[in-house]
């Protein structure tokens, strides 16, 4: 593990400021409603679609949000399965 | 002589081949300018060939093509070249002989493999590739890296060994060595041997499921530069023969799609960032398999164009935080931003080019493969679309969040050295110049008819991509809000490896002590009747045995007569 530390005293990176974090979530958030709304407009759906879901408001939006929590929220459980202390090989080797 | 010669400088491979022997023996100041200069020729070279076969020689009375140059092999050698160079110029200044050498030879290999026309001038590179591929692996010279770069030359070479068993039982079939389609099946739909071979061959270099993990074994065990020129060159030559060997084979799609999601859950909880690579190696690779099965061969080898740049880019920027910093792991960086904002910048612009947003490379070469998918059913649709989230999870969101954000490490280091930060430069230049004007790639690409028929800014892509993409990032800000995105810990997983391993290796100690002993106990039988055997002839034949007595002379006279006799009766009968 490293031995440096955040100096208390040291003035905090734009990245870290709440100002900088309530900018990103809202451009984000703008971003992702103006998005999902977009697909609303006929003239930006697909005009072959292969598929009834694809028709359905936002379905893109949902699948991508959807995947991401499952991905996060179930997959973090495979650590309990199959994570080993550091050093497991080097002791077997 | 003539002939061999210009055998030797129309390949683009040999002549990358001859500048990496030239660093062997040239001051190792002058390395990485010799490196290349030869990269720069071998691209003249590689040009001023045009489309064509090459090199054409007879071997034991088969004809052999040494460079092949079509459509499909020039996209592949087009990229290698900007790739070796790209790796030269990141690792400039570096000495080590070794390192040197393999950072050409083993693309040159590479090269050599796409452009081969035949299986056996194929099967000849593709040994050349794993041989000089573990140099990068055992290029710190740790046992650990030792034992490591073992277990990869011994995987590598077990693919060269199936290769060359399906080519010696197709060219039985066919009578010849001609690198086409092969196909899996026969035309009763059996499956093939010749071909079965040969499909586990590639499938092994290309890391299919469950044979993957030499992938995360060796390559993060490299030098810096080791695991970003590992990360390229193997897994694309398997790509390019799936391509030339087993286009439009359903059974890839199916391969494919289980190799695009399996290691997105490795990669989620995986502390080290350079094995969250590997990982992502896999998921990329996932996509091209799926692609080639799908027949959407512009989407498989526009994507393997596109992923070695905005992959290898990933790598770079997290090999300049761990040159500065001495670490790849997740608990061991964050805050990195503040004294690092060039590669965090150019870190971000492969992330997004990895995820597929709009404007970079990454958006206009994955539509290609999701729309092929939609034309083949709707799960392998839907995983893929599933899979693009996972992209987003590891390489999109976790390479740059852990290494230049998430909690400060305290570190204060230097932005990236001026060669790391050249390469990194230009790697992102193509991500976003061929998202924003892909039509030089487009050229590249085999299928000119498929190209003229799909448009990457279609209105309705954009939308919907956005649409996946932003709200996946919106779920991820709900996760970190809530405290419910994973805290990285520092651990190592079990994978696939720990078969060969642990119980594999438990095996092979217990096999070789069982033999050991199974040959001392027939050695200890064998030895003890022999002695038996000895001590008996010695009783007979020995000083005090009796056959070296005297026989007695009425004996010998007894035994004349009797024999005389014999005869005697003999003569009247006859």
């Amino acid at each position: 593990m490293s031995d440096h530390k955040p100096n208390p005293d040291e003035k905090p990176g734009w990245a870290d400021t709440p100002g900088f974090r309530k900018v990103f979530l809202g451009v984000l958030i703008v971003s992702a409603i103006a998005a999902a709304l977009a697909g609303l407009n006929p003239a930006w759906k697909n005009p072959k679609a292969h598929f009834e879901v694809e028709a359905f408001f936002a379905f893109f939006a949902f699948w991508g949000f959807a995947c991401f929590m499952f991905i996060v929220l179930v997959g973090q459980h495979l650590r309990k399965l199959v994570g080993r202390k550091e050093d497991y090989y080097e002791e077997r080797e | 002589m003539a002939a061999l010669l210009d055998l030797l400088i129309n390949n683009p491979a040999i002549i990358l081949t001859i500048g990496a022997a030239v660093t062997l023996v040239a001051p190792r100041h002058l390395a990485s300018p010799i490196l290349l200069v030869f990269t720069a020729a071998s691209a003249v070279k590689l040009y001023s060939l045009g489309l064509g076969e090459y090199g054409a020689i007879t071997l034991f009375g088969e004809q052999l093509t040494t460079v092949r140059l079509d459509m499909t092999s020039r996209l592949f050698a087009v990229v290698f070249h900007i790739a070796a160079a790209l790796n030269i110029i990141y690792g400039w200044g570096t000495r080590d002989r070794g390192q040197n050498f393999a950072t050409l030879a083993y693309p040159a290999a590479a090269l050599g493999g796409v452009m081969a026309g035949d299986l056996i001038t194929l099967f000849i590179w593709w040994e050349i590739a794993a041989i000089t591929s573990v140099l990068l692996v055992w290029a710190p010279g740790t046992r650990a890296t030792y034992i490591s770069g073992m277990r990869y030359l011994s995987i590598q070479i077990l693919s060269g060994v199936l290769l060359l068993a399906g080519i010696v039982l197709l060219y039985r079939e066919t009578n010849s060595f001609v690198f086409a389609e092969i196909g899996l099946r026969d035309a009763d739909g059996a499956i093939k041997l010749s071909a079965l071979f040969m499909f586990i061959a590639f499938g092994i270099k290309a890391a299919f499921p469950l044979l993957h993990n030499w992938v995360q074994d060796a390559y993060p065990k490299s030098t810096i530069n080791g695991t970003i020129i590992l990360s390229i060159f193997t897994t694309k030559l398997a790509v390019y023969s799936l391509v030339r060997g087993f286009p439009g084979q359903t059974e890839l799609v199916y391969i494919g799609a289980v190799m695009t999601i399996f290691p997105i859950f490795f990669a989620l909880i995986e502390n080290d960032l350079r094995k969250v690579l590997t990982y992502s190696i896999n998921n990329q690779v996932g996509f091209m398999v799926c692609a080639i099965g799908l027949g959407a061969i512009n989407g498989a080898v526009g994507y393997a164009f596109g992923n070695i740049i905005f992959e290898g880019l990933l790598f770079m920027a997290l090999g300049a935080a761990m040159y500065r910093t001495g670490t790849s792991k997740a608990t061991e960086l964050g805050g990195l931003y503040k004294t690092m904002p060039m590669t965090m910048v150019l870190c971000i612009i492969g992330a997004l080019s990895i995820s597929a947003f709009p404007g970079t490379l990454g958006f206009v070469v994955k539509g290609m493969i999701i729309e092929g998918a939609a034309g083949f059913n709707l799960w392998i649709w839907l995983t893929l679309l599933f899979a693009s989230a996972g992209v987003l999870e590891h390489a999109g969101i976790k390479i740059p969040y852990f290494t230049f954000f998430a909690h400060d490490s305290g570190k204060r280091p230097k932005d990236a050295p001026l060669g790391m930060l050249v390469a990194m430069v230009l790697g992102a230049a193509m991500c976003l110049g061929f998202g924003v004007y892909p039509d030089p790639l487009y050229a590249l690409l085999p299928d000119q008819e498929a190209v003229a028929k799909y448009h990457a800014y279609s209105a309705y892509h954009i939308v919907e991509q956005l649409q996946l993409l932003l709200w996946a990032v919106l779920a991820f800000a709900v996760l970190v809000l809530c405290k419910w995105y994973p805290a990285e810990v520092p651990s190592t997983n079990l994978d696939t490896d720990w078969l060969y391993r642990v119980p594999g290796r438990s095996f092979i100690t217990w096999a070789s002590g069982a033999s050991r002993a199974t040959w001392i106990s027939l050695w200890g039988i064998f030895t003890g009747r022999l002695q038996a055997v000895m001590a008996r002839i010695y009783s007979v034949h020995g000083p005090e045995g009796q056959m070296s007595r005297s026989w007695p002379i009425g004996f010998m006279a007894l035994w004349t007569a009797i024999l005389l006799a014999f005869v005697l009766v003999l003569s009247l009968r006859a």
